[in-house]
Parts: structure tokens; C-alpha cells; sequence
């Protein structure tokens, strides 16, 4: 066990250095660099004294290097200027757009991200898997034909689409402000009832938006799941000697179903963070998509380094939890390390 | 050291403010929003916050109180603050004429010799006194210091790249002498963005290493991640940007928070230089109050009665959707003409590396050509509601330098004229596809290239291509990054641009006419002769085109006089040479800009120009003279 965990280690390192060198390979790519953009910006708006200031910044952040040093800088391998450090040593650097450190920018936005997310998983799951035992039980009913059918709906809706619709109804209906995740009285406000209240209203659309297309492909997959295990020996056997129907399904069904949803956990922590990019854009969510969307645009280059490799870093510890969740869950599962 | 100031035959040029009528000290009306404040003598009452010589306007008939809604699209997006609401040294009246505002008066002569006067009592927004010194600063310590100011003084204080000499007469007065004229001085104080040649000394100095301890500033520095004091300083001192609360403003508002925040809060500034006739001081609004929303979402907020004015990110796209919520939501959309040369313009590149493309883009008949074959009215229909004005890309007739003919020259719709032209040049072998073949046998395909900024730019130019089919020339889109099409037209790859037209469609005589002469490299008819004069000839190309050379003549012939007849019929000739040139191709102009002002929020123009410079959005029209009336007031106290 141990030596799994050892060689898991170091796998997983190499794999995140090999992400860090093509996230920022990749930053760098399209022309030009965040400064540049910002100077090609004023000017096109005739502000050209306003880009004099900026061309002060290029050397300050060391933009004028080649790339490879500034990859080395960032990761830390080479010492950097204004006594940047490196990831290695534990600074994220520096937003440019923002003109703070990066850890601040993404760290306010960071547990908003998860409250949204953290609301549609419950979503999902509360929804989805009485649906589908629902449909797997009844196969065939009507009832299954329906779940089926607005799950297709919920599948096939463009979220971003339906996000407009809904914020354009709550907003007629309800007299919910039009996006973001409070009214705009409360921003900077301390938490009271008040601004909770305004809260749980605004979660209301965006949970529902993107819960709506991940509720539809879990019905599916479960439902499936479900029917090849009723359709085993052991379940006919258990309700043959007059188990009760409900623990019959319960005990090991449902259970043996659920494997391929811990499997999933690798990818479900990385999207916590990461997850429903264009809907938060469409609503005007405060969370970390857009910011991840606008500091690729702008080319603020730490700052995206940054969020893409959190996320690097999330899937990779996801994965090593599910295999291990799984191996601990279903005993007919074995570690290939060992030998 | 005081010098003698001698009258000097010439043309001598004095402004003075409106000489104070009514207000006496006693007649001042305190701010029920800083009563509190003077009650516990914090503040001084108000008779002691405003200069001794105010501002008076006379127009502003209003009262205190109220705050407005507005959104921005990120927090960086504050700093427009200082272009609509406009305090500056000179500023443009609604009839765009020069008058001193933070200035009480200024003496131009000759345009050689600038001489500002500062109000008498006029102070900062933290109480302190407004003097020469903060002008000296800013010239000896800022534009003057290798470590502030790598590129130096900026190049609208310089002449044949000599700085103007500086002199500080007294405590309130300062002197700019230039050895040649330089008529772009003040009307760059009064622009858009303000240049900023006062700052705020008494508060900067702590970090100014002349001032203060170097090391320890160094070390400050080091602390917030910067690299020197100078970074610092240059953070800090952001009079414009808005970015720093602590650093003290002249303008009608102060912001009171730093980002990040999704609420940004500015404050009225109690030491403001402007009051009205009845003894109020202005601004008479109390707060602005800027919330952070993404830009797709300003025309439904609207829409939903969420802002009390709104016009920078909306665009006459969003007109139906904010017409259909005024009724429900209790506010008005005013529709204003944005005044710029053209929506669209068409920039064949001169300077292209290609020498066919070159030849046929510098042949006068094939440009007008292109233009004949344009069915303006059509775009005109699809693209502005049939609202918009057909015709080159050329001043506005509220412009008083415009004269008939500018707009419509070669401007109509003629088709077999377009063709029997583009025969004449010697295009006249087609394909079988009915294009046209250029003289080396390639088929006469232009790839129109634009930044992906503004899609209907796309759309209209998917017209266009239509039109031109019919007379034998292909068209094809390649929208891509702005910065991607910048290093392209410099390096001379693109053939033809879309763009929008001339900023500045208002101009009077007094405005240098820099965007009509080939000096500016970002200029995509002239890249590389623009690359010429910005570096002195030492890259690009020098103008060999005798018309275009013209107008780099006329420009100087502009520069190096102070008589205003002079300059206008500089400007008249130049319009008349882009308008028989078609240096570049104009379509349509006069979109309308849509502000949304809530019911009861007061003084705005019905109808007016909207423009970034030089209007400065809505600058000139004083927003700081705009009130809630009573019924409204209530609301508006949030």
C-alpha cells in the first residue's frame, strides 16, 4: 500500500510539472503579452498618455524576457524580479489586470465558486437518483417516459440560453435582480439574514441551470446501471426468499450502481472549482470562471497559470481519491501495484 | 523669481471666469450631506470649502442630495469617471469653446506663452491648498524624473521636441513658455483624458525619494511586491485612474473603496470649485455608486430598472430591449447622434508590402470605385434603422468647419460608373466566374481585415461583399485579434481594414487635425508613413504620395501659427483633400447612442452629441450640474 502511494506520488508530480510547462506554453502562445494587449487597448481608444504608464510596467515585471526564463521564474527554478519567488516556494505571483497578488484575486472568488457548485451537486444527486430508481424499478411506465423525456429536454437546452430566459422571468415574477450572486445593496456589506436571503434567491437560477443538463446524464447512467444489476441472479434469489423489496434494491443494487459515481469523483473536484465557466459569464457570477475567462483573454498570465494548475492539481488528487475510495468500497477491486 | 511680464504686440488672448455675481460667503446653502460633519466642526461650512472665485454656472438650477446607479464592466472601468465627469484645467463649453474651469483664468499669447491662474482658495479634496506647487511638482519631479517619467516630458508640452520652460510666478500663478507655437496645448488639457500636469504634491512628496527616506521607501515597496520607490509613487499617484482613495482630486467625486469590490462608491468632494447662481455648491448629486457587472448583462439590467443612468457599454443594438422596459421600470432611453466620421470605414493600405495590392490601393480611381459600388442606403437600413447619414467618412455637419460636398462627394450609388472606372485602370479581364483579374492574372480578391470587436462590423461587411460582386471584386472577412491586426498592418501584410471612422467628427478650428494627417502609425490607410513621423524618419517610409504629403504640410502650417483663420482654412483644405482622395471609404455615420436616465433625474439635454472626444462621453454637459427633482429625491436617498 505504501509503495502504491509512493509510486502514485511521483507520478502524479511529473504529470503536474508537464501540465505547468504547457499551461504556460500555451499562455504564451497568441501574440503579444498582457501589456502589450493593454497598451493596444488605450490606444485604440486614444488614451495614448495612459499607455505611456503601462510601458513602465513591461520590464518591472520581467516581461521582456524570453519565455523559457520566465517559465523558470514562475515555477520558482530561477530567482525572479521584485523578489518574486515561484510556485514552488509558495507564491502564486501577481495579477496584472487586478494589480494584487494572485492568491487574493482567486481566493475571494473561490468559496463563492464552491457554494455554487457545492449547491448543484446536492442538486443533482437529490434529483436525479430518486428519478432513477423511479425508472429503473418501473421500466417502461409512463412515469419513466417522462423522467426520460425532461431529462432530454434539460440535456438539449443550451444552458446559456435557458439562464437568460429564467433571469429575464425571476427578474418579472419574483423582482430577483438581474445576475450576480446578491443584490447589489449588499455587495461589500457584512453577512446579516438579509443578505443570505439574497443569496439563496440568486442561487436559485444558476443551480438550476446547470444542474438541469448534469441531472439528465445521471438519470441515464444510473438507470442503466440499475437494470444490469436487477436483472442478476443474487437480486432475483434475495426477492425470491421474500426480502423486502425496498432493502432488496437497497443493500447491494443500488450500491454496485454507484461505482462508476466514485469513479467520477476525480472529475467532480476539479470541476468544483472550474465547472460552469458560461453560465457564470451569462449571469455575471462572481466565481472563478470568468476570471479564469478574462485573465486568458487579457493574458494575465499568472493569474491564468494559476487556476489552471489548481485545477491540474484538484483532478490529479481526485483521481488518487477515488481509486482509493473504490478500492475500499468494492472488495472485487485490487491494487495492480503491488506485484 | 518674478519676471516682468511685458505686453507684446501680438495677439494676446485672455480669458477670465464669469466674474462672481450673487454669492456672497453668507449666502451659501450648507449640504444637508455633510451637515453632520460642519455641526461637529470636522469640516469647515461650506462658505470656507469653496474658493474665493468659484466657477459659476449659470444653466445649473438645481438641488442637493441623491445618489446614482451606474454599472461598469470591471473594476478597472472606474477610471471613465474622470472623462464624464470632466473638471479640468480648461475645459469645452457645450459649444466646444475653450473656457478656464479649475483655472480662474489663463493668458495664451501667441500660443507661445501659456499663463494659468489658480482660484484664490481653491483646495484639494483633502482640504489642502490647490497651489503653483503642484504644477511644479508634477514638472520637476514627476515628467522631470528618469525613474517617474522614463519616456520624459509628454509630447504635447514639447515643440520640435524641445519642452516648454517652466517658471512659477506666485503662490497662484504659473507660466509655460514654448519657443514656437504649440496650439495643441490647450486643447489636450481640455481632452478627453486629462493629462494631468497638477498633482496633488503635499501628498505624494511621502514617497518621492527627492522628499523622503529612499530606503525606507524602497522598502515599502518591496512589501507590496514592487520593484522600487518609483513603482510605488506611480501606483500611488493614479489622480486619474481612481484607484487610490487616499490620494486627493479636483474632480466633482472622490472614490471612497479599492478593488477589489463589486461596489464602487464615489463621494462628493467638498472642496469642489463649481457653484450655481443660488449659492449651491455642486455637484448637487451626492454619490455616484458603480456596481461591477459583465458587459452582456448592462442592456437586461437596464432593462429591469436597476441603474439611474447608464450609456458607456451600451450600444443602439440594445435600443428595443431598453425602449420595451421604460414603461414598467420608470425611466427614459434619450437617443443621441454619436458623432463620428463614419460607423464604418474601409482603409485600403498604402503602404502595402504587395506591389499590386499597392499600386491599385494608391490609385485614386479604383478607391472611388470601390466607394460608387457601395449601396449605403441599404446598409443604412440594415445597420442604423435608416437613422444614420450616408456618405464618406468626414466631420459632422455640427462641426462648424463643415462645408456641402464633404459627405456626398463620390459618396452615391453608381455602379456602371464603378465599373467603367475599374475597366479603366485595366481591369477589365474577368474569370468565368464573372471576377475580375489584377495584371498579373491573379483574380481580384480583397481580404477585408477587422478586429473582432464589434460584430456588426462582420455583418455589414458580408453586405458590402454583395455589392461589389456585381461589379466584378471579391470580398472576404478575416476578423481576428486586435493585437494580431496591429503587427500586420505595421509590418505592411493587410490589403484592406474596416474600421470605424474618425473619432474626432466635431472638430473646430482650435483641435489639431492629427488624425487627418498621415502621423500615426495605428492609422491602418497609412501605417508605415505614419511609423515615419513618429520616429523621425529613422523607420518606416517617407510620404510619397504629393496629395498625402499635403496634408502633413498643412499640419505643420496648423502647428506653427496662433491665427485662427489660418487654422481654419488648414482644416478646410484637409477635409476637402480626404474628401476628393477617399483616403479612406466611408459608409454611414451617426449611430445613435442610447442613456438611460431615470424618471426624475434632471439635466441632460434632450438631444445632444455624444462623442468620445471631444465631448468626453458627456462630459461637457456637466454631470455634476445634474439633480433629482423633489418627487424623486426620496427614492434616489439610498
Amino acid at each position: 500500500m505504501i509503495r502504491f502511494l509512493l509510486r502514485r506520488f511521483v507520478t502524479m508530480l511529473v504529470t503536474l510539472l508537464i501540465i505547468s510547462a504547457l499551461v504556460f506554453l500555451i499562455i504564451k502562445l497568441p501574440p503579444g503579452d498582457f501589456l502589450t494587449n493593454q497598451i493596444a487597448e488605450l490606444r485604440a481608444q486614444g488614451e495614448a498618455d495612459a499607455a505611456a504608464k503601462a510601458e513602465f510596467l513591461i520590464k518591472q515585471y520581467g516581461l521582456d524576457k524570453p519565455v523559457w526564463q520566465q517559465y523558470l521564474v514562475w515555477l520558482g527554478a530561477m530567482p525572479g524580479q521584485n523578489g518574486f519567488s515561484g510556485l514552488l516556494q509558495g507564491d502564486w505571483g501577481w495579477s496584472f489586470e487586478y494589480d494584487r497578488p494572485v492568491v487574493e484575486v482567486v481566493g475571494d472568488a473561490l468559496w463563492l465558486t464552491l457554494v455554487v457548485n457545492v449547491a448543484v451537486v446536492i442538486f443533482i444527486h437529490l434529483v436525479s437518483i430518486p428519478i432513477a430508481i423511479y425508472s429503473a424499478t418501473r421500466q417502461y411506465s409512463l412515469g419513466d417516459y417522462v423522467a426520460t423525456f425532461v431529462g432530454y429536454i434539460g440535456l438539449a437546452t443550451p444552458s446559456f440560453l435557458l439562464a437568460l430566459i429564467l433571469l429575464y422571468y425571476s427578474n418579472r415574477w419574483f423582482g430577483i435582480s438581474i445576475g450576480g450572486l446578491f443584490d447589489s445593496r449588499y455587495a461589500g456589506q457584512p453577512w446579516t439574514w438579509d443578505k443570505v436571503k439574497s443569496l439563496l434567491a440568486h442561487l436559485v437560477v444558476p443551480t438550476l441551470v446547470i444542474g438541469l443538463a448534469g441531472t439528465a446524464a445521471m438519470i441515464r447512467r444510473m438507470r442503466a446501471n440499475l437494470l444490469d444489476e436487477l436483472g442478476k441472479q443474487y437480486y432475483v434469489t434475495a426477492k425470491a426468499k421474500g426480502l423486502a423489496p425496498g432493502r432488496a434494491l437497497l443493500k447491494y443494487p443500488f450500491r454496485m450502481s454507484l461505482n462508476p459515481f466514485i469513479a467520477d469523483i476525480g472529475n467532480l473536484l476539479p470541476h468544483l472549482v472550474s465547472g460552469s465557466v458560461l453560465v457564470s459569464l451569462v449571469l455575471s457570477l462572481p466565481t472563478v470562471g470568468p476570471i479564469l475567462l478574462s485573465a486568458l483573454k487579457s493574458q494575465d498570465q499568472f493569474l491564468a497559470g494559476f487556476i489552471l494548475m489548481f485545477v491540474a492539481v484538484l483532478t490529479v488528487l481526485g483521481m488518487l481519491i477515488s481509486d482509493l475510495l473504490l478500492a475500499w468500497l468494492d472488495p472485487r477491486i485490487r491494487m495492480g501495484g503491488g506485484r | 523669481m518674478p519676471v516682468l511680464f511685458c505686453l507684446r504686440a501680438g495677439l494676446l488672448a485672455l480669458f477670465t471666469a464669469l466674474p462672481l455675481l450673487s454669492a456672497l460667503a453668507a449666502d451659501y446653502v450648507e449640504q444637508p450631506y455633510w451637515a453632520e460633519k460642519v455641526a461637529k466642526k470636522e469640516l469647515p461650512p461650506v462658505s470656507e470649502r469653496v474658493p474665493r472665485t468659484p466657477y459659476v454656472s449659470e444653466q445649473a438650477n438645481g438641488s442637493y442630495g441623491g445618489d446614482v446607479v451606474t454599472l461598469v464592466a470591471r473594476a478597472r472601468d472606474i477610471r471613465y469617471i474622470s472623462t464624464y465627469g470632466y473638471s479640468r484645467l480648461v475645459g469645452y463649453d457645450r459649444n466646444l469653446e475653450l473656457q478656464p474651469d479649475i483655472l480662474e483664468k489663463f493668458e495664451n499669447e501667441d500660443d507661445r506663452i501659456f499663463t494659468f491662474t489658480i482660484r484664490e482658495g481653491h483646495r484639494w479634496s483633502d482640504g489642502h491648498p490647490f497651489t503653483a506647487e503642484d504644477f511644479r511638482y508634477y514638472w520637476e519631479d514627476i515628467a522631470g524624473n528618469k525613474d517617474l517619467s522614463p519616456a520624459g516630458v509628454p509630447e504635447f508640452m514639447m515643440v520640435d521636441g524641445k519642452p516648454a520652460r517652466f517658471e512659477v510666478i506666485d503662490e497662484r500663478t504659473v507660466r509655460y513658455t514654448f519657443d514656437k507655437p504649440n496650439p495643441r496645448f490647450l486643447p489636450n488639457l481640455a481632452g478627453p483624458v486629462d493629462p494631468g500636469i497638477y498633482r496633488p504634491a503635499h501628498y505624494l512628496k511621502q514617497f518621492h525619494a527627492k522628499y523622503a527616506d529612499k530606503a525606507k521607501l524602497d522598502e515599502a515597496a518591496k512589501a507590496q511586491k514592487l520593484k522600487s520607490w518609483a513603482a510605488l509613487h506611480n501606483r500611488l499617484d493614479d489622480m486619474k485612474e481612481h484607484t487610490n482613495p487616499d490620494e486627493p482630486v479636483l474632480q466633482p467625486w472622490h472614490v471612497t473603496n479599492r478593488a477589489p469590490a463589486n461596489r464602487f462608491v464615489f463621494e462628493r468632494n467638498p472642496y469642489y470649485h463649481r457653484v450655481d447662481a443660488h449659492g449651491h455648491q455642486l455637484p448637487y448629486i451626492d454619490r455616484i455608486i458603480m456596481d461591477v457587472s459583465a458587459g452582456g448583462l448592462f442592456a437586461a439590467k437596464a432593462n429591469a430598472g436597476e441603474v439611474d443612468l447608464l450609456f458607456r457599454g451600451i450600444s443602439m443594438s440594445d435600443i428595443p430591449v431598453l425602449k420595451q422596459g421604460e414603461k414598467a421600470h420608470d425611466y427614459t432611453t434619450l437617443l443621441w447622434p454619436y458623432a463620428r466620421g463614419s460607423e464604418l470605414a474601409l482603409y485600403p493600405n498604402l503602404n502595402a508590402k504587395d506591389p499590386v495590392w499597392r499600386a491599385l490601393n494608391r490609385d485614386p480611381r479604383y478607391r472611388r470605385a470601390l466607394s460608387l459600388a457601395i449601396d449605403r442606403k441599404t446598409l443604412n437600413n440594415v445597420f442604423l434603422f435608416g437613422l444614420g447619414i450616408e456618405g464618406n467618412n468626414t466631420v459632422m455637419e455640427q462641426s462648424p468647419l463643415s462645408f456641402s460636398g464633404l459627405r456626398t462627394l463620390n459618396a452615391g450609388y453608381d455602379p456602371s460608373e464603378a465599373s467603367r472606372l475599374l475597366d479603366e485602370i485595366g481591369l477589365g479581364k474577368r474569370n468565368a466566374a464573372g471576377t475580375r483579374l489584377l495584371p498579373d492574372g491573379r483574380e481580384l480578391e480583397i481580404i477585408v481585415e477587422t478586429d473582432g470587436e464589434a460584430s456588426h462590423i462582420v455583418d455589414a461587411l458580408t453586405l458590402i461583399g454583395e455589392f461589389w460582386r456585381e461589379i466584378g471584386v471579391r470580398l472576404f472577412v478575416k476578423p481576428q485579434d486586435r493585437t494580431v491586426l496591429r503587427n500586420r498592418a505595421f509590418a505592411g501584410l493587410t490589403t484592406m481594414v474596416a474600421g470605424q471612422g474618425f473619432d474626432n467628427a466635431i472638430p473646430t478650428a482650435i483641435m489639431p487635425p492629427t488624425e487627418y494627417a498621415p502621423m500615426r502609425q495605428d492609422n491602418y490607410a497609412w501605417p508605415q508613413w505614419g511609423q515615419y513621423v513618429e520616429t523621425k524618419g529613422k523607420n518606416g517610409e517617407a510620404v510619397d504620395i504629393p496629395e498625402a504629403r499635403r496634408l502633413l504640410d498643412l499640419y505643420s502650417i496648423w502647428m506653427n501659427t496662433a491665427n485662427r483663420d489660418v487654422q481654419r482654412n488648414v482644416w478646410t483644405e484637409m477635409l476637402r483633400n480626404h474628401a476628393e482622395n477617399q483616403w479612406t471609404i466611408g459608409t454611414a455615420a451617426g449611430a445613435l447612442q442610447p442613456i438611460v436616465v431615470r424618471n426624475g433625474l434632471k439635466g441632460l439635454p434632450q438631444k445632444a452629441l455624444y462623442s468620445w472626444e471631444p465631448t468626453a462621453m458627456i462630459g461637457i454637459y456637466r454631470i455634476d450640474e445634474m439633480y433629482w427633482n423633489k418627487a424623486a429625491l426620496k427614492e434616489a436617498r439610498r
